[in-house]
């Protein structure tokens, strides 16, 4: 039913929890079917340094959650603003067609997330020369 | 890997006898049971043998017992069968029915009649003061199911079946899941049609059977032959009759001690469960159950992941109904017993059957509590 890197991800999760003081954080929710994902960031010199995850979902949610966390290490933060559920959807080596919301929850957590840090960047500016 | 099967309200195994019973019936035995000839005749004689086993298994007379492809058809018939005599009028069912159920009466809502979907208590139980009270003078049938697929509660049939007789209205019971597994006899009950199918109960796929009380007024929904007295038209599955009716031989011997076992296992799974996971229930009645039913959830697991972390050790359950599993909203049937969203969600069938062994619950003991700290670990509900 689901291929060898989406089952290694369900049975050994990378990067699962919360983190101390992220400099971005995003969730997003499927109304639907009730999965929740929660991501957190560790920005350095504008691109993703760490990232953590937690979810509740099926067992394709929490493998693209996992995979996701290792997929954007090094994206500056507007290449994960533009990130695609097909890209996620990719690097899991497919999704059957009835948990392609998978990679959707994901990738709006992710994008929830990367707006979050643009928002603290400005409010919390470090002389100016923070990001951007 | 040791392999555990959980899964036997979906389906269950062929029984050996069954499938040796059966395969004369294919290549050597293989005649059309309307031929006049002697291969047909022998094929006839095949079929009729086996009408005759499932009706003495059910108490009653071989010509009131029609050969179907399956439930789903048996629900057909004696939905569409009953409606098509009169063509129009009122249908009561419940809101925790079989799809094959909901959907046929669904659509004859469209058709023209009106179908009241009565709801169940928190344990899943219709109350048949509610089913008296719906009866309308256009009341052409009360279909309930014996018992539900999802939770295993048994519903109070004898009771459903004394208001709608009292009435004079036709009383039809979807027996699949509790056919062969709990003894009942349909004519005490006062059930006017039956549905029952073989795949539940260790016969093969492919075949069910509707019993039809002698005097009930209906029509053929499917047109052809004259074959089962112009009531399913349709040359016979002569293997799978003869299997059919091996399956059912079998049941007789052992469904007796068969439930009284599967009870003790399916007690032992639910108090092993509650001594080692916390926040944990159990859906459907405590005891008005089916003997191998066990629903239960875990709250803040999603089932499809609890299902796969158990699959890849090799326990086959199941996240409600088969039909309904590549649904990622939460069950119908816990939603219509009032179970919330997050409860419902984390919903897991374990469904047993005469391959489980008191060792596969032990087993499935160890494991489960395992795999649910560990989905529970990476949820975000679980740290809010």
């Amino acid at each position: 039913m689901y291929n060898p890197t989406l089952l290694d991800h369900f049975r050994h999760p990378r990067n699962v929890g919360l983190m101390r003081d992220p400099d971005g954080a995003g969730e997003s929710e499927n109304p639907v079917c009730g999965d929740l994902a929660k991501f957190f960031l560790r920005v350095t010199e504008g691109k993703v340094a760490e990232a953590r995850f937690q979810t509740y979902g099926c067992g394709p949610s929490i493998a693209a959650s996992s995979l996701a966390t290792e997929l954007i290490r090094g994206l500056t933060i507007d290449a994960l603003a533009a990130l695609t559920p097909d890209a996620v959807e990719t690097a899991l080596g497919g999704l059957p067609p009835d948990r392609r919301h998978s990679a959707d929850l994901v990738v709006d957590a992710l994008r929830a997330a990367a707006q979050d840090y643009r928002s603290r960047a400005v409010v919390v500016p470090e002389g100016g020369a923070e990001g951007v | 890997m040791r392999r555990i099967y959980l899964d036997h309200n979906a389906s269950t195994p062929v029984h050996p006898e069954v499938l040796t019973a059966m395969l004369p019936y294919f290549a050597e035995c293989f005649g059309n049971p309307s031929s006049i000839h002697s291969f047909g005749r022998e094929a006839r004689d095949a079929v009729e043998t086996a009408r005759e086993a499932i009706a003495g298994f059910l108490g009653v007379a071989k010509e009131e017992v029609v050969f179907t492809s399956g439930g789903t058809e048996s629900d057909n018939l004696a939905i569409k069968g009953i409606a098509g005599a009169p063509r129009s009028g009122h249908i009561i069912t419940s809101q925790i029915e079989h799809h094959a159920v909901l959907r046929t009466c669904q659509h004859l809502e469209r058709e023209g009649f009106s179908v009241t979907y009565l709801p169940v208590d928190g344990h899943g139980l219709v109350d048949p003061e509610a089913v008296e009270r719906a009866l309308r003078p256009d009341t052409i049938l009360v279909t309930i199911q014996y018992a539900n697929s999802e939770v295993g509660t048994i519903e109070p049939v004898e009771e459903i079946a004394r208001v709608a007789r009292a009435r004079g209205v036709p009383f039809h019971v979807d027996g699949v899941q509790a056919f062969g597994k709990v003894p009942f006899q349909v004519r005490e009950i006062g059930i006017d049609l039956l549905s029952f199918s073989s795949h539940k109960i260790y016969g093969p796929k492919g075949i069910g059977g509707l019993y039809i009380r002698k005097g009930t007024r209906m029509v053929p929904i499917q047109h052809g032959g004259d074959h089962e007295r112009r009531r399913r038209a349709g040359t016979e599955n002569v293997a799978a009759c003869v299997g059919f009716a091996k399956a059912v031989e079998l049941r007789a011997r052992e469904m007796h001690d068969e439930a009284r076992r599967l009870t003790q296992l399916r007690d032992r799974f639910w108090e092993g469960i509650r001594e080692r996971v916390p926040d944990v229930r159990l859906n459907g009645h405590p005891t008005r159950r089916l003997p191998g039913t066990s629903n239960i959830s875990f709250k803040g697991v999603e089932a499809e992941s609890l299902i796969l972390a158990l699959d890849l050790k090799g326990i086959g359950a199941s996240a409600g109904s088969a039909c309904t599993s590549g649904s990622l909203e939460p069950s119908f049937v816990l939603t219509a017993m009032g179970e919330p969203p997050e409860w419902a969600l984390g919903a897991l069938r374990c469904s047993m059957g005469r391959g489980t062994t008191a060792e596969d619950v032990e087993y499935v003991l160890e494991v489960l509590p395992a795999a649910v700290q560990r989905i529970r670990a990476l949820s975000p509900a679980n740290v809010a």
